[in-house]
């Protein structure tokens, strides 16, 4: 069993960033998206740590991190008692032979035109291990037996064997120059059920035998169960829940463990269970869930609380039940008589959705929040619309559209703990106006790809529902010249708030898009210049 | 219940410079109108060989030497292409394994959909077209004027594989083939997708022929179950009782070797070896008798 004592790899806040190249820019370095933020393992010498979780949750990226193969952006990496976050390539070099990586599709991990001997025998040559090739084949040939593979497949090429084949080659490989810890990255998930029977069962005995440490990441949960005595369950990046597999399957805390788990088919008869839904069953790519949100007994975050809309949402909540209310502003102060007039309902805090700062401390703090309403976005249209020249009015956009953002992917996880979650985006005026008018008005790919999408975008894979109201009509100038007029903010929160229960995407009150749909369909140079009216310059 | 798809005895090979390779050995499945017929076996036992057969799909180099085919009473072997082609997309579809190389990819979705609808039921292009949105409703994409606009590349694999779905069902077809319709995907979407399957299975009335080597997932969708190896069918019956009363040593081997996550790590069992030597003589005496027989 475990030998907790000797920490071989110790992980403490380790967080990874990454250009997000999806939303690159030309002459411009990319924004930085969080792939991987505070997360802490320890793994003993001999222990199997499984990583679970969806596609997109970062495992993949953890086990990377994890061997240094990408820099982490913060936290830090001990191996063997020494800090290896930082190390340089010269650095890492000599401890690279001590650990391994098992990649998910062994065809592409080798060489197709060199032979499986001397794919298995290159590290060792690269180390120094073997004296020549005709040594290092030999070693090959054992290490083949070792795997439970003839010898005499030393002299065949990748395309020549079978899926199950060329997975025990990638072990081989790995175990080549008896490393200490062996990251395997979904290395059964390409094989048929019998093939993955053997490669677990070979695995299992090879970690017994070696004293291997092994971290195997997956997303089947039964495949885990047979390899790994702990797991880690990640999701958007960040650790959920973390246990003995045992305990863990067998009572998951974290609904998103709960989900995983009742995802998982077992081999039982039970028509029913491709009917029933659990709390998190909720269609990650179209946002979709089996019913709305529930307002009664949610705890929200309303950000721009102190101004008009913001204020009216509060209010809403408050009248529709909601247990607990973060009022958020730049400022605390600005919000701290709502706080004096709900005492225990209302808790004011200080909040700057264009400081990466403030947004992560604003996450990390309110881990109760089950509903998100971000409010700020394009309702500082006034600040967009008196920037002083066209560069300005564009800085401001993509502020607040990358504060959403932002917002968005630091509380997807608290969203998703805590059994789904809503975010109202204020954002979608915008993006309902037509792209070329966005490109035109931003010049940015970014709102280009349109605002609300890119929110529904990173919000993928989290089950979270996002619904967009139009913000337009209630408080921006733009009102003025699309039909219909002004609407009171409470009627506004009204609405989103209704549609977030009944679980409708999109909500326009007054129905101002139409307005401009129209005005597309006619005449869309008018429109635009229209909107060029509100810019400066 | 009627038998939609009989397969009688199917044999079929591969034509290879060394002579031909036995791939299907006496296949004999019934497929009943409306129902779920799930086939199992690992890589190489062939059933993926018999969706394609059955949608006359199989490589050039196969040959089907023995055997009949038969849809709602007609005989399938020896259909041309044109009546062929009159049959898939209507009667008879397909969902593939791989939604992202089984469309088009500087196709947009709706040329796609709109395509099998317009030729097969002789519809206009705005007929088609509304269709195409109903039908992509119908699999729960919330914004089907989008997706209708959208590529491939563009879509997530669990959306791809719905607009798959709504393909196969787009004109309500009597069989549908489906070849490890979910292999890729997540546990979560693997479950939405098979929700989907089974509602839209069920409401048109389609019989699904299920490949997969999943057993969990037959054991949720299928109504019968047929276990492979080595081109032949070792045992089917109802679902219920092959996973009660596993007849076939194979049958039980898999069932040990299937990985649960309820269950302690040393529950799990590779196939013996030794079995699967056995099972592969078997095959071979097989072919020796038909080979001297003919």
């Amino acid at each position: 069993m475990t030998r907790r004592d000797a920490a071989m790899l110790e992980v403490r806040g380790l967080g990874l960033t990454l250009p997000d190249r999806a939303r690159r820019r030309p002459f411009r370095a990319p924004p930085l998206v969080e792939i991987l933020g505070g997360v802490d393992l320890d793994i003993g010498r001999g222990d199997s740590l499984a990583v679970v979780g969806e596609s997109g949750s970062g495992k993949t990226s953890l086990g990377r991190t994890l061997l240094r193969l990408l820099r982490p952006s913060a936290g830090s990496i001990r191996f063997e008692g020494r800090d290896i976050t930082a190390l340089d390539e010269a650095a890492l070099r000599p401890l690279r032979a001590r650990l391994q990586m098992i990649f998910q599709d062994p065809l592409s991990a080798l060489n197709p035109r060199r032979r499986i001997a001397d794919s298995i025998a290159q590290p060792l040559i690269a180390y120094g291990r073997v004296a020549g090739r005709s040594e290092g084949r030999r070693r090959a040939a054992a290490l083949l037996e070792r795997v439970g593979l003839p010898p005499a497949l030393g002299s065949r090429y990748p395309h020549e064997l079978s899926g199950g084949q060329r997975q025990r080659v990638g072990i081989a490989r790995a175990i080549a120059l008896e490393p200490a810890l062996v990251v395997a990255d979904e290395i059964v998930s390409g094989l048929d059920a019998s093939s993955q029977a053997q490669i677990l069962t070979l695995l299992r005995d090879l970690r017994g035998d070696l004293g291997i440490s092994l971290i195997f990441i997956s997303h089947d949960l039964s495949v885990v169960r047979v390899l790994c005595e702990r797991v880690l369950v990640l999701a958007q990046g960040r650790v959920v829940e973390t246990g003995s597999t045992a305990a863990v399957f067998a009572a998951p805390r974290a609904p998103y463990t709960r989900a995983l788990l009742d995802a998982v088919p077992l081999p039982i008869v039970d028509p029913s269970w491709i009917e029933r839904s659990s709390a998190d069953d909720v269609d990650p790519q179209s946002g979709k869930g089996g019913c709305g949100m529930k307002i009664a007994g949610s705890v929200a975050l309303v950000t721009g609380a102190n101004r008009g809309i913001g204020r009216a949402y509060v209010a809403a909540l408050l009248a529709q039940g909601a247990r607990k209310v973060y009022a958020t502003a730049r400022h605390a102060e600005a919000v701290a008589d709502l706080a004096k007039a709900h005492p225990g309902k209302v808790e004011p805090l200080a909040l700057d959705i264009t400081d990466p700062g403030s947004v992560a401390a604003a996450a990390s703090r309110c881990r109760d929040v089950s509903l998100l309403i971000n409010n700020a976005g394009i309702n500082q249209a006034r600040g967009l619309l008196a920037a002083p020249d066209l560069a300005a009015a564009r800085a401001e956009m993509e502020t607040n559209y990358f504060g959403t953002l932002a917002m968005c992917r630091a509380f997807a996880p608290v969203l998703k703990g805590n059994g789904g979650g809503a975010i109202i985006n204020m954002l979608s005026i915008l993006s309902r106006v037509n792209l070329p008018l966005m490109g035109s008005l931003c010049a940015s790919k970014a709102a280009g790809l349109s605002m609300t999408q890119g929110v529904r975008a990173e919000l993928s894979g989290q089950g979270t529902q996002v619904i967009a109201i139009m913000p337009g009509a209630v408080d921006t100038d733009m009102s003025r010249d699309f039909p219909p007029p002004k609407m009171p903010p409470g009627e506004v929160a009204a609405a989103a708030l209704a549609a977030l229960e009944q679980g409708v995407e999109d909500v326009y009150p007054g129905d101002m898009a139409s307005g401009v749909a129209q005005g597309l369909a006619g005449d869309p140079k008018a429109v635009e210049k229209q909107f060029a009216g509100y810019l400066p310059g | 219940m009627s038998a939609l798809l009989e397969i009688e005895r199917l044999h079929l090979e591969l034509a290879a410079p060394g002579g031909a390779v036995p791939i299907l050995r006496g296949v004999s499945l019934t497929l009943a109108a409306g129902s779920v017929l799930g086939l199992v076996g690992e890589s190489g036992a062939g059933k993926t060989m018999v969706g394609k057969a059955v949608l006359g799909l199989q490589p050039a180099q196969a040959r089907i030497s023995e055997g009949a085919l038969r849809f709602d009473g007609r005989d399938l072997t020896g259909l041309g292409a044109e009546e062929r082609r009159r049959l898939l997309g209507r009667d008879m579809a397909l969902i593939p394994q791989d939604p992202m190389t089984a469309l088009n990819p500087v196709m947009r979705i709706e040329a796609q959909m709109t395509d099998v609808i317009r030729f097969h039921l002789g519809l206009g292009r705005e007929a088609a077209r509304e269709r195409a949105l109903a039908l992509l409703a119908a699999v729960h994409i919330r914004a089907p004027e989008r997706v209708l606009r959208q590529y491939p590349h563009e879509l997530s694999g669990g959306m791809r594989q719905r607009a798959l779905i709504a393909i196969a069902f787009a004109c309500r077809p009597r069989l549908i083939v489906a070849d490890e319709p979910t292999t890729a995907l997540d546990v979560t979407v693997q479950r939405q997708i098979l929700r989907l399957m089974k509602e839209l299975q069920s409401t048109a009335g389609t019989a699904l022929l299920f490949i997969t080597h999943d057993l969990g997932v037959v054991a949720k969708l299928c109504d019968r179950v047929a276990v492979m190896h080595a081109g032949r069918v070792l045992e089917a019956a109802d679902v219920a009782e092959v996973f009660a009363r596993p007849r076939h040593d194979y049958t039980r081997a898999l069932f040990a070797a299937t990985p649960r996550y309820d269950r302690p790590a040393d529950a799990l069992v590779p196939v013996p070896a030794d079995l699967t030597e056995r099972l592969l003589a078997e095959a071979r005496t097989y072919d020796e008798a038909r080979r001297r027989h003919a």
